[in-house]
């Protein structure tokens, strides 16, 4: 059966589980969640390295010559939510003001892992689709503003595959809460 | 704040008398708890028992250098950061904040450097990171206060500012470092103690060339939200005609000595130093080839020679303003064996051993160099043109890396120098005599002539 056997409604929905639509949409909802939730976790991601004295004719050197080792790490102490490489570029934008960047800055890692935790477990599926499909139109008009076309692009698909969930929900399966 | 803009003699604006009266009222306090005049200030907080042997330090300038010195001296312990300035609110509030993330504690905020100097009792230090045109006077102001400086390079705009700060550091008698990192960064002095003079892989240094390839994105004007900028009597009252000279200085002439200034000096410093002397001529050209509106050259190109105690060699160095490419930013040391090519960034150091000099397999063997990871390229067999070329050099690198940013070790240097357990890499006069060549740069090219440079040009 198709998706858009649109003239089905609801009630045939629910009485007799369309398996390609079930299916669809949990693939889709398992994309959305993770892409959102590893995102925001990437936000807490930093480097820690160690070093130590390189050996020059059979002892530690004095010079502070080191040779390094570089290792990713986790931690609160390494969240940053607009790329530093961005940040920068944004404020410097008069249509965006400082105290919003600030705010948006702060909440956005922590948003993407709730939302796509929400969405993983089925947790109000479509007030956290919608909540997601504003996280990326808002991350598309800082990017309109930079003129970052590509990125534009990039997350005008992700707000397709938004849309495209949302209009999945009455196949939605394996939900704790249906009812938003 | 009630400083004038610099005149000639870099004369702030400020009664003279009243800064005497200050400096006579520190050195009268210290002299009466037993030291001596001239005395760390530090050791003055300590015998005032202070809670601990903190040193007290104070920001003049809160722009990108700023930042730039803070987040490299953040990992130092024992500072404690008491005060910030700058005339702009937006700049003063991010170093305000800087500050807090990382140390919990408010520095007290300032919008004027006399203001800051004159409550601000405790302070042992200050960092000047102000435009090249402030250097000399807020130095001069607060080495005649009673603290210690360290002072971004260029030292001054002018030759005569950068000598007023020498004269003044030997006055006061406090510790003035200028802000040649290189100088104290573990790979350039390895370079030269152990390479260039212990190892002498370079043979007989003939040549030197240095550069910095900027390209025109990253040469554009900085440009902030107009709401954020000091009202414009404020910038008027520090020199800056409208706020296009207050975020551009570098571009002005009466603000700034241009790219060679801000980039070249502190490349032409590596020359002098690793020479060990000051050239005896140069000679220059530039022009305004892309950036036609500003009043600096956009590209600069001189060559300088110089009496070594091994024979002549010729220091060639351009700054681009136009054009990335290139290789960025190096400084090489080309002798008859190899070739040192020495950059603050790993990606832009490469070491060469010319094909006929002596193996430098010992020296791999022994930790002093690494082989490097790119195949020297093939000769080409049979190419009329190839066979005029020599032979490929072999490629090695530098045994180890600088695991810190690169201005910490030379900040880390004058708190050691503070303390009295060090001896600056850097002080006011060494800065004075590697810099003085770099003044008469934009000179020659002007001139279009070669300048025999005496001791009229390079003494303070």
């Amino acid at each position: 059966m198709g998706y858009h056997s649109g003239m089905k409604d609801a009630s045939d929905l629910n009485s007799k589980p369309d398996l390609g639509g079930v299916f669809g949409f949990w693939v889709l909802r398992l994309w959305l969640a993770v892409r959102a939730v590893v995102t925001g976790i990437e936000k807490y991601s930093g480097s820690r390295s160690s070093s130590e004295a390189v050996t020059i004719d059979g002892a530690p050197n004095t010079y502070g010559l080191t040779a390094s080792q570089s290792d990713k790490v986790y931690g609160l102490e390494h969240y940053h939510g607009v790329p530093e490489t961005l940040a920068q570029r944004f404020a410097d934008e008069p249509l965006i003001p400082g105290a919003m960047l600030s705010l948006f800055d702060k909440v956005l890692g922590p948003a993407l892992i709730v939302l796509g935790l929400m969405l993983l477990v089925g947790l109000a599926t479509r007030i956290s689709l919608l909540g997601m499909g504003l996280v990326y139109v808002a991350l598309t008009v800082g990017l309109i503003l930079l003129k970052q076309d590509a990125g534009v692009a990039w997350l005008g698909v992700h707000v397709g595959l938004v849309a495209l969930a949302l209009n999945y929900v009455p196949h939605n399966r394996l939900a704790i809460l249906k009812k938003w | 704040m009630n400083l004038a803009p610099p005149a000639a003699d870099n004369t702030p604006r400020s009664s003279a008398s009243e800064l005497t009266r200050r400096s006579f009222l520190r050195s009268g306090s210290a002299a009466g708890a037993g030291l001596v005049l001239g005395a760390p200030a530090v050791l003055s907080a300590a015998a005032q028992a202070a809670p601990s042997d903190e040193i007290r330090v104070g920001f003049i300038g809160c722009g990108k250098q700023q930042e730039v010195l803070f987040n490299a001296m953040k990992n130092i312990p024992g500072i404690h950061y008491a005060a910030v300035c700058d005339i702009m609110k937006d700049r003063v509030g991010a170093a305000f904040g800087r500050i807090r993330a990382a140390f919990g504690n408010s520095p007290r905020r300032y919008f004027d450097v006399e203001d800051m100097l004159a409550k601000e009792k405790d302070l042992d230090a200050v960092f000047v990171a102000t435009p090249d045109f402030w250097h000399a006077p807020h130095t001069v102001m607060a080495l005649e206060s009673g603290l210690h400086v360290y002072c971004e390079k260029m030292m001054s705009n002018t030759i005569e500012g950068a000598r007023s700060m020498v004269k003044a550091a030997e006055t006061s008698g406090k510790v003035c470092q200028i802000g040649h990192q290189r100088r104290s960064n573990p790979r350039y002095v390895y370079t030269l103690d152990q390479l260039i003079n212990g190892n002498q892989v370079c043979g007989h240094i003939t040549s030197i060339n240095g550069q910095w390839n900027r390209g025109v994105k990253s040469s554009q004007d900085i440009k902030v939200k107009a709401s954020t900028l000091p009202d414009l009597a404020v910038m008027n009252s520090y020199g800056f005609k409208d706020a296009h000279q207050f975020l551009n200085w570098r571009w002005y002439r009466d603000l700034s000595g241009g790219p060679i200034s801000d980039l070249g000096a502190h490349q032409i410093d590596i020359f002098n130093w690793f020479l060990g002397t000051a050239p005896t001529s140069v000679m220059a050209s530039g022009d305004k080839n892309h950036f036609k509106n500003r009043e600096h050259f956009d590209n600069v190109m001189c060559v300088f020679e110089y009496d070594t105690p091994a024979g002549g060699a010729r220091a060639f160095y351009q700054v681009l303003t136009t054009t990335s490419a290139g290789g960025g930013y190096y400084e090489a040391f080309m002798g008859t064996e190899g070739t040192v090519q020495i950059s603050e960034r790993d990606a832009y150091t490469n070491i060469y051993r010319e094909s006929d000099a002596p193996s430098w397999d010992p020296l791999v063997q022994r930790g002093f160099l690494k082989r490097g990871s790119a195949p020297a390229p093939a000769a080409a067999e049979g190419n009329v043109i190839a066979a005029y070329a020599s032979a490929a050099p072999e490629a090695y690198e530098l045994p180890g890396a600088l695991s810190k940013p690169p201005h910490q070790p030379h900040i880390e240097n004058f708190f050691q120098a503070v303390r009295g357990q060090a001896t600056l890499n850097c002080d006011a006069r060494h800065a004075f005599e590697s810099e003085a060549p770099i003044y008469w740069v934009n000179p020659a090219a002007e001139a279009g002539q070669t300048l025999q440079l005496s001791e009229e040009h390079l003494s303070v």
